[in-house]
Formats: structure tokens, C-alpha cells, sequence
């Protein structure tokens, strides 16, 4: 300290050599006078989860000075650390150990002794996360973006505290900055998280062993993934439900009903319209009081562990935004308005912690376009076209409106649909459970909505939010050549049977 | 005729215009209106009234306008309105300092003033350091 002290009298004592030119004395007053402007970033990020990180990539790449903070010590956030990515490793690998055990034989592959090597398994799921974590911070530095790795906190409209995970304190002042902290799991009331007996999708991804019970309480996506893996690795899974359907909001009710039937096959168990009252933890895992969401009796359901995946709640702890008057709405978003704007205009905010459903490819497409906003007072999203996947096997996919959705909007519309049953490609590989089924205008024949239970279902989908962000009619993809043999003609075969008729079925 | 009906119908796909179609070079429009808009996922599809009290400057531009940050962030405020950068530097008149005039550091704001030295480092500046070891 003192020896900075010292340097810094030296190098002023040199400016101000009483023999000094008065053009030089000029010249160095302007300096002194503006000399912290240059601290000041075109853009801070709170957030180096999917929509901070491709927020702050943009941002680099559009000639912005900008800083990212993240306080996990790694970039990613909740998809790439413990959330999507995890999972899906998790998922491939259950599935191929599932194969191996009981579909391999009939296709004329005998397989010796199989067996799990758990820890085996987690360390590849590790090995992909670590890899892509480290590749963003790669990205990073291609793209000179600035990376503090602590917990930031609004001090005023322009400037945000870090404290360090290392230890310290810094303060950074952005003309402009963004809001891009996530969202956490929503907890159970009564049940406590300990991530052993009773975990989130954080601890669902790193059990230590397979339990022989394991109660999954919500049978939206991430519980149905949860449940899928365990189920392979050989849990008895259950899960809960409150409503009737399984998948969450905007599956197809049809589409539903259908994967719902093609798990239990698999060895899920189902309590829909079931409400779960309370949780015990005893000496041998967790007592689980539930009853119809109806009324009814009640009944308790025993497990080894109990995964909470009722869903996730915007995360904004800590981020003081007391101290710039910025107010949430009552589910905790943070309000902004159509180019990602809080009412504080250079403050913005993308991803999970505002409006619109919490998806890694919904944050980044908000990400990209709250940059061109900034840049070029322009961005596009498209909120009537993100489509969502399911990755149990078969996959579960859809965009657009369901059934239900048109139903309740009185709009007129035609059905088309084509199973995975009568696709060659499926058929020669033994995997044709699921279909594929689009939903068109009535009188136009323009595509609402897509919705796909079947193999690659989650690659398809990509097909459709195309034909759909474009506006397409259902005869404009059936028209399009489609390669033979190729799941995809199923794709086109249902798009023929929404405006014809399908040739094959 | 079934022929005639099949001929018909070729010549229906024949004119069949694909919804999808090349719309062009992409491009911007000349001027966009900026003042807030409901979010398109917004559940009350509305912005809360707080808004229209705390939108002081509707736009970001006007914001920008007024913002002060070390300075005016972009453009100059109008003199009347008593800000700093209200008047173009160089309506300021000449920076330089009379004939036989320096500036001081003290005319510089509060941060950038000499900081008063304590004895311990006085002497320490006076035995070149030596003090700081005795």
C-alpha cells in the first residue's frame, strides 16, 4: 500500500514539474480529469449461465467491451453444470446399458456378463461437462470477454459489486448490463433437500447408487428424465403427478397419453391427479403421504429416495436489486418488456429469471437479440416457435400449439398423422414406437403446431420450428424431397397426411 | 373423365404458390419506435404502471441523452438543464492556462488530491526507506 502510495507521488511530482510546458500541463489535466472512463464496460453480465455466456460472445464478437460474472466457477450455469448436459450423458449411457441387457439379444448380438460401473458413469458425464465448461471459457478469450468469477450484486443503476470467489472485492461499471441469473429448484414445502435421500434434479445426477425405490414427485420433463435413467439402471421408479397428464405444460395431450403408456411398458409406475401432502424421512429412506388431487384416501409410498421436480423458480438472490428499484412480478420474473428492458432502459434481462418458458435455446435466442438491441436497436424472437424436448427413448418433441391449445382457441384446424410403426428406416431399426402428428390451419393448411414421440424425435423437431418460424403450409413440406430410407420421411409422410393423404400408412 | 380430373389437378399444383419463399435481403427498418412494449411472454401482457412513472426518459436514446457517468455517456445536454458537458468544450474559451499560471492537482475533484502523508512515511521517504527497517 505504501509503496503504491509512493509511486504514485513520484509520477505526479513529474506532471508537475513547475518548469513544465503549459501545453503539457493541458494535455494531462484532460486526461487526470476522464482518466476512469475507461474502466467503464459497454456491458456487464450478472449470469455466465446459457443466456449470460452467449450474451457475453455476442457482445465480444459486436465490438463490446464486456464482463461476464459468474459465481459457480464455471461458465454454463444450471444446463451445462448440472442440468442438460449432465443429464443427457447420463441418459445415453443408461440407454445403451438397457440395450445391452435386454434388446441386443433378439438382433443377433450375445453379450457376455454386463455390468454397471456407476462411478464409470458419472466420470463420463463429468468428462463432458468439464469439457464444454472449459470450451466457453475458450470462447471467452477468442471473443475478449472479461471473466470474473464471483457473486455479483447491483450497487447502482451502473455499477455492480463482485466479491471474488477467491477472496476480495471489486466493483465494475457497465454502460450497459444484463440480468441473466437462472432459476433454481423450486422446493417442496416439507420436504428438505439434502440432495442424499431427498434431491433435486442437482443431486438426481450424482447419486452415489442406484436406490431400489426411487419416488419422483412432478412428471413434467426433468422428473421424467430422472426417472427414465434410474429406471434403466435398475431403480423401481414411481411417479407422482398433480394433474392428469404427464409432461408439462404444452405437450399434446394425445402425445401425452401415449408416451405415458410406452414408460409404464418400460417399467415406470404413475399416479396422476395425485397429490403428494407430506414427507418423512426414516430410518430407511423417506415415508411419502398422498392422496387424489381430487380428494380421497390417502396412502404412503415408501423410497429409498425422493427426487422434488415440481419445477424451477427465477433466481435474483442477492443480486440487490432493492438497491436500483427494480420490482419482480409475483412469481419472482423480473418484468421487461418486449427488447428485454427493465424500466431502468440500459438495464436488461434474459433467460430464466424473466418472461417465457425456462429453456437453455429460448435464453440464448434472448441473449443474441438483447445484444442486437443494444447494437442495432433490433433482435428477433420468436416466442410462438421454440420447440421442446423430451429425452426419454423414444424421444418426446413438439413446437408450435397442441391440440388442446387450438381447441381452446376455437381455431378450425386439420390432423395429420403417421406413425414410426410404417417408416422403413424405424422399422430396420427395430425402434418404431411413436409417430409423428401435425396439426395445420383448416382453411389455410399453414402449420400450428408439430408434435413427435419417436427416435430422434428431439433432431426432427428442428424440421418443423423451420417450416413453422417460416410460416409453411403442411403441403409445403410434404412437396419437399425427403431422403429414402430416412426417419425424416416420417416427418413428410404426416405432412402429406394433414393436407392428402400419407402414401405409406 | 378421370382423365380430365387428373389433368385438372396437375394443373392446380402446377400454379401452386409454396408458402415458403425467398423474401429478400434482410433489412432494417429506416426508424423503430422505441417506447416500452409488453413483453410478447408476459402473462398480464402489460407493463406494470410503475413503468410510466419511473420512464423519466421513454427511451433509451433519451436516457443515454441524460445518463452521467464519469461525464455525459454520449451526448451533450442542453446548457439550461446545468449538467456537465451543457456546453461544447469548445465554447469553453482557451484551456490553457495564463502566462504564468500552472494548474494544481487540487483543481482536479476530491479523489485526485494530494493524500496527507503520515510521519511514519515522511521519515521513511526522508531515510529513503531505511525507517521502514529500524
Amino acid at each position: 500500500m505504501l509503496s503504491q502510495r509512493l509511486i504514485g507521488r513520484v509520477a505526479v511530482k513529474s506532471a508537475f514539474k513547475p518548469l513544465g510546458l503549459p501545453t503539457i500541463v493541458n494535455a494531462s489535466r484532460w486526461s487526470r480529469t476522464y482518466a476512469t472512463g475507461s474502466d467503464a464496460r459497454d456491458l456487464v453480465i450478472i449470469g455466465g449461465g446459457v443466456a449470460g455466456y452467449v450474451a457475453a460472445i455476442k457482445a465480444g464478437q459486436e465490438g463490446m467491451k464486456v464482463t461476464c460474472i459468474e459465481k459457480r466457477g464455471t461458465l454454463g450455469g444450471t444446463c451445462l453444470n448440472v442440468g442438460c448436459i449432465p443429464s443427457k450423458s447420463l441418459l445415453n449411457n443408461s440407454h445403451l446399458y438397457h440395450q445391452i441387457l435386454h434388446d441386443t439379444k433378439h438382433r443377433g448380438i450375445e453379450v457376455g456378463d454386463v455390468k454397471l460401473n456407476l462411478k464409470q458413469l458419472m466420470k463420463a458425464k463429468e468428462t463432458s461437462v468439464e469439457g464444454l465448461t472449459k470450451g466457453i471459457e475458450f470462447l471467452f478469450k477468442k471473443n475478449g470477454v472479461e471473466y470474473l468469477k464471483g457473486t455479483g450484486s447491483f450497487v447502482d443503476q451502473h455499477t455492480v459489486k463482485v466479491a471474488l470467489n477467491d477472496g476480495g472485492e471489486t466493483v465494475v461499471a457497465g454502460k450497459n448490463i444484463l440480468i441473466a441469473t437462472g432459476s433454481e429448484v423450486t422446493p417442496f414445502p416439507g420436504l428438505e433437500i439434502d440432495e442424499k435421500t431427498i434431491i433435486s434434479s442437482t443431486g438426481a445426477i450424482a447419486l452415489q447408487e442406484v436406490p431400489k425405490k426411487l419416488l419422483v414427485i412432478g412428471g413434467g420433463i426433468i422428473g421424467l428424465e430422472m426417472a427414465s435413467v434410474w429406471s434403466r439402471l435398475g431403480s423401481e421408479v414411481t411417479v407422482v403427478e398433480y394433474l392428469d397428464q404427464i409432461g408439462g405444460p404444452g405437450m399434446d395431450t394425445e402425445i401425452a397419453k401415449s408416451i405415458q403408456k410406452i414408460l409404464k411398458r418400460q417399467g415406470i409406475n404413475f399416479k396422476t391427479g395425485t397429490k403428494v401432502l407430506s414427507g418423512e424421512k426414516t430410518g430407511d429412506g423417506v415415508d411419502v403421504q398422498i392422496e387424489s388431487a381430487k380428494g380421497g384416501k390417502q396412502e404412503t409410498l415408501n423410497a429409498d429416495v425422493v427426487l422434488v421436480a415440481i419445477g424451477r423458480r427465477p433466481y435474483t438472490k442477492g443480486l440487490g436489486l432493492e438497491n436500483i428499484g427494480l420490482e419482480l412480478d409475483e412469481r419472482g420474473r423480473v418484468i421487461i418488456d418486449s427488447q428485454y428492458r427493465t424500466k431502468i432502459p440500459h438495464i436488461r434481462c434474459v433467460g430464466d429469471v424473466t418472461f417465457g418458458p425456462m429453456l437453455a435455446h429460448k435464453a440464448e435466442e434472448e441473449a443474441v437479440a438483447a445484444i442486437e438491441y443494444i447494437k442495432t436497436g433490433h433482435g428477433h424472437v420468436n416466442y410462438g416457435c421454440i420447440p421442446a424436448v423430451m429425452y426419454t427413448a423414444p424421444e418426446v418433441a413438439w413446437v408450435g400449439q397442441s391440440e388442446q391449445d387450438l381447441k381452446k382457441a376455437g381455431v378450425k384446424y386439420r390432423v395429420g398423422t403417421f406413425p414410426f410403426s410404417a417408416n422403413s428406416r424405424a422399422k430396420t431399426n427395430l425402434d418404431s414406437e411413436g409417430m409423428v402428428k401435425m396439426l395445420a390451419d383448416a382453411e389455410t393448411d399453414r402449420l400450428l403446431g408439430i408434435h413427435i414421440i419417436g427416435p430422434n424425435a428431439g433432431e426432427m423437431i428442428a424440421e418443423g420450428t423451420l417450416a413453422l418460424e417460416y410460416g409453411a403450409s403442411s403441403e409445403d413440406i410434404a412437396r419437399t424431397c425427403h431422403a429414402h430410407p430416412t426417419l425424416a420421411e416420417a416427418f413428410k409422410e404426416a405432412a402429406m397426411a394433414t393436407y392428402s393423404k400419407a402414401i405409406h400408412f | 373423365m378421370f382423365a380430365t380430373r387428373v389433368l385438372r389437378q396437375a394443373a392446380v399444383h402446377a400454379e401452386r404458390t409454396p408458402s415458403i419463399r425467398f423474401l429478400g435481403k434482410r433489412t432494417f427498418p429506416a426508424s423503430v419506435d422505441p417506447t416500452p412494449k409488453p413483453h410478447p411472454a408476459s402473462p398480464t401482457g402489460a407493463l406494470p404502471a410503475s413503468w410510466a412513472s419511473a420512464s423519466a426518459h421513454p427511451t433509451f436514446s433519451a436516457y443515454r441523452d441524460h445518463a452521467q457517468q464519469f461525464g455525459p455517456l454520449r451526448k451533450t445536454i442542453k446548457a439550461t438543464s446545468g449538467g456537465i458537458g451543457g456546453t461544447a468544450g469548445s465554447e469553453l474559451g482557451p484551456v490553457s492556462p495564463p502566462q504564468g499560471v500552472f494548474f494544481d492537482r487540487n483543481d482536479l475533484p476530491p479523489r485526485f488530491h494530494r493524500q496527507p502523508l503520515t510521519a511514519a512515511e515522511i521519515e521513511a521517504i526522508e531515510t529513503g526507506g531505511a525507517a521502514l527497517y529500524a
